[in-house]
């Protein structure tokens, strides 16, 4: 997998902490993989939007991935709920083509970017820059130890 | 990151084809689902969430066909009317069965299933149902012009009151990312970023307009700078190129008018663009232009009142089953460690019986041996799974079945929640699946059949499982029109398998035992006794390779129910050792009920049979040893019996002299050193010496094959013939070796 320049909070340097939100443990995994390779960490993972929504209390991920359709609650709904709840969350929006309207509908109620699966390594790098905006810093090589 | 991107691929892979099995499963189970309840959306839904993530995981995996497929029988799912489709059940039944054989297909890098067929049955949903299919994602054709610089009264008006209000106003054409699928997506993206610098005035495209997926426009009126626009309107991934160009205060009508102005972002917009960026002293904070947060209603909701009850964290971890096998093989070491440990203690003891530092060598090894025994059964447990596992997958299979012999046959499930080691539970899928075939088609009579008989038309297969003291037992069972015993046993005399003598002291469960002979099963059509004994050898052989025993027990038009018991686990058994000619032997301990003293003289001959009674049983006698050490001093010669169980029947075994118990950790036997099945393994204890652990089924029922043989003989009564002997004695070299 391709070496990208970790991004890091800019905060405190510490690693940006994710929430994965995905009903497919296949696909939970593979996120996990490529926010490991962005020098992130997986901060929880949820399996459908219930628990999105409570892992996202306990542990006040600075980016959470959310996919659409899943079982409970879909996405959309637990987005707009952890928006609702926080509003400086961030989330990003998991979905395939099909499902445009969705997306729109999540990023009306405040998601703040989306993804298409499958998901391409280089556009969720170039994503997660964006939404952590100013909140991101990329960490120069040499600090890249970890 | 430390894989290589080849080796990363096919770890996500495997994680692929491990998952996509489950997904397969909740395919199946969904659509029986449907079947009884055609038409519920609800259903339909859940199976195209389903198929949905099948065609996501497939296509990050770059399983193209599979991705294909799915997401077209996932579009035909999203139309309207498909959920009413008679069809629909029979159709998401074949598309569960053509992926599993694609996914099969790459797993075995195989040539790919055709589709064609499911492709057509597919199309079939999109086509058959009268409605229109209204797909969600074309569009109807333009409704609006394409670029509209004709603006409505009220943008004009709200171009008019921002201009009034001295903002100034920019026009800013983002063309959106050809590699974006969702363009209407990425324009509200890009709406998004860009009202939050601004007031925006006008969109452009109508989002119903194809050009709508190239570009967007707006007017805008901000009092940011032209860079700051630009850095907000670059998305990645969305936005290409951006342009912007402030408005001059001047007839808008024509500054706009431009249409082309992407391709001119003039230097002289970008001069003005200055002044007007820097508007501080000039004109009023302006209001309309405050920026605004995106989701600006809700203020912040107290963080959830309810305290998080810890939400188990999904903390599963996914482990190859060899890694834990491995962990299990250790431990194993360590118990053989122990019993070297213990033996040499015991030894220290016998030499130094006064030495005071025993008492704490004891104490040690009591408490190595506690921890010893709660590691394995830890090991042991992850190893262990439910039968659900296994269960879930006959719903499907007993439809199929029904279906295809004509039967109305209903599924029930007990016990999925007993556990059980996965390996041993990999194994009897197969013979279980077997039995479960059988039941349906076999077992239980058609419709018309029953009724004549008052049963309810409908049949009833029931799969339990549960614990039974170190074993588990798993039931298949039908309330069909049962196994006829003298059939049976009538054919078995016709096939030469068994005389008409033995055949007449055979027991019920004697008889019953037959169908699992090798034999039985290759005969031609049987009917009413049915094929049920077609492939039965092969169940009965599966579940011998691993100590497990089946039981038959029938009802002439009643049913018959199957009965497996199979071991806990297949690594470490509580085992009786014992001698015979000098060789040392173990069984597992509880196949022993008893173990009894008895003499010489008291065995008895029976039809050919050497039998001893005890107290008020009568049991048929098996030994291991040569029948010339058995005639030395006959009669006051005391023997050992062990009075052991084999399925439902129980034998004396004679052997020399008892060893002891012990738990023995099995090593497996390579087939190739030792090709024999009344062996199921070896041990080696503390002290070095090597054990054979005899696999009592297979012994017994080699010794009732070898009856005619024996007939000669009838003094040795149950012997292992001279050949089965130098085989056990020679495994047992080799073993030491």
């Amino acid at each position: 997998m391709e070496q990208f320049a970790a991004v890091k909070r800019s905060k405190d340097g510490q690693p940006v902490r994710y929430l994965i939100v995905d009903d497919s443990v296949f696909a939970r995994k593979n996120l996990a993989r490529m926010i490991e390779s962005f020098g992130g960490q997986v901060a929880a993972e949820a399996g459908d939007g219930l628990t999105a929504i409570s892992e996202f209390d306990r542990t006040h991920p600075d980016i959470v991935l959310m996919d659409i359709t899943m079982p409970q609650m879909e996405g959309i709904e637990a987005a707009e709920k952890i928006v609702q709840a926080h509003p400086e969350a961030r989330v990003v929006m998991v979905s395939s083509v099909g499902y445009q309207e969705n997306i729109v509908a999540a990023l009306q109620r405040g998601a703040r970017h989306f993804v298409q699966k499958p998901v391409k390594p280089e556009v969720l790098y170039e994503v997660i820059k964006y939404v952590m905006g100013e909140d991101g810093a990329v960490a120069t090589a040499a600090s890249t130890g970890a | 990151m430390t894989n290589p991107p080849d080796e990363r691929g096919a770890e996500l892979r495997e994680l692929f084809f491990e998952t996509s099995q489950e997904l397969l499963q909740a395919l199946n189970e969904e659509t029986l689902k449907l079947e009884k309840n055609p038409g519920d959306e609800e259903i339909v839904r859940s199976i195209r969430r389903t198929v949905h993530t099948l065609k996501g995981d497939s296509a990050a995996c770059g399983l193209r066909e599979l991705s294909e497929l799915a997401h077209q029988f996932e579009d035909a799912l999203s139309l309207e009317g498909t959920a009413a489709h008679a069809a629909l059940a029979e159709i998401a039944f074949a598309a569960a069965d053509v992926f599993g054989a694609i996914i099969a297909a790459y797993q075995g890098r195989t040539g790919l299933p055709s589709t064609e067929a499911l492709r057509q049955r597919i199309s079939e949903l999109t086509t058959a149902p009268p409605i229109p299919h209204a797909r969600r994602k074309k569009k109807p054709a333009q409704s609006t012009p394409d670029s509209g610089k004709d603006w409505t009264p009220a943008e004009k008006q709200a171009i008019a009151e921002a201009q009034a209000a001295g903002a100034p106003l920019y026009e800013v054409v983002v063309k959106i990312d050809p590699h974006c699928t969702m363009p209407i997506a990425a324009r509200q993206m890009i709406q998004h970023a860009i009202s939050a610098l601004g007031q925006v005035l006008v969109v452009r495209p109508d989002t119903k307009s194809p050009s709508a997926s190239k570009q967007v426009e707006f007017v805008f009126a901000s009092e940011n700078g032209k860079e700051e626009i630009a850095v907000k309107c670059h998305i990645p991934t969305i936005s290409g190129d951006v342009s912007i160009n402030p408005i001059q205060t001047a007839p808008l009508q024509a500054s706009i008018a431009g249409g082309e102005m992407i391709a001119s972002p003039t230097i002289g917009g970008q001069h003005s663009a200055a002044p007007a960026a820097n508007p501080v002293s000039a004109s009023s904070p302006g209001t309309p232009a405050a920026p605004q947060p995106p989701s600006n209603e809700t203020p912040p909701a107290p963080a959830s009142e309810t305290a998080p009850a810890h939400v188990a964290a999904e903390n599963i971890l996914r482990v190859e089953a060899g890694r834990i096998d491995n962990v299990l093989n250790l431990v194993g070491e360590l118990i053989i460690g122990k019993s070297m440990l213990q033996q040499a203690l015991n030894e220290l003891a016998g030499r130094y019986p006064k030495e005071p530092l025993r008492g704490k060598f004891a104490d040690a090894m009591a408490f190595q041996s506690r921890v010893l025994n709660d590691l394995q059964r830890s090991v042991m447990k992850i190893r262990m799974v439910p039968v659900e596992q296994l269960f879930r997958r006959f719903p499907r299979i007993v439809r199929d079945v029904a279906r295809q012999c004509g039967r109305e046959v209903d599924l029930e499930l007990f016990g999925q929640e007993t556990d059980l080691d996965k390996g041993i539970l990999d194994i009897i899928a197969e013979p279980l699946t077997h039995l479960v075939r059988n039941a349906v088609s076999h077992g239980i009579e058609t419709a018309e059949e029953r009724r004549a008989k008052g049963k309810a038309p409908r049949g009833k297969i029931r799969l339990n499982a549960y614990h039974q003291g170190n074993q588990v037992l798993v039931e298949v069972s039908d309330d069909g029109r049962g196994i006829d015993v003298q059939m049976i046993r009538n054919r078995a005399i016709e096939l030469g398998m068994v005389t008409a003598e033995e055949a007449a002291h055979f027991t019920e469960a004697e008889t019953l035992n037959l169908i699992f002979r090798p034999g039985f099963s290759t005969a031609k059509q049987i009917t009413e006794v049915s094929g049920r004994g077609v492939g039965m050898d092969v169940v009965q052989s599966v579940l011998q390779r691993m100590k497990a025993t089946i039981h038959t027990e029938t009802h002439l038009g009643r049913g018959t129910t199957f009965r497996l018991k199979l071991p806990l686990t297949l690594a470490i058994i509580k085992a009786l050792m014992f001698w015979v000619e000098q060789r040392l032997y173990a069984i597992p301990l509880n196949a022993v009920s008893q173990i009894a003293r008895g003499f010489e003289s008291e065995v008895h001959q029976v039809d050919n049979y050497e039998v001893l009674q005890l107290r008020n049983q009568v049991l048929p006698l098996l030994r291991l040893g040569s029948p010339l050490a058995a005639h030395i001093d006959r009669k006051s010669q005391k023997l050992f019996v062990l009075v052991i169980t084999v399925g439902e029947r129980k034998y004396g075994l004679i052997v020399d002299a008892l060893e002891g118990e012990e738990e023995l950790v099995i090593k497996a036997l390579d087939d190739q050193t030792f090709s024999t099945d009344l062996v199921n393994g070896a041990s080696i204890l503390g002290d070095g010496k090597v054990v054979l652990i005899l696999n009592l089924p297979a012994v017994v029922e080699h010794i009732s094959h070898a009856r005619p043989e024996a007939v000669g003989r009838a003094n040795y009564g149950l012997l292992l013939n001279a050949a089965d002997r130098a085989r056990l004695a020679l495994g047992a070299a080799g073993g030491r070796a």
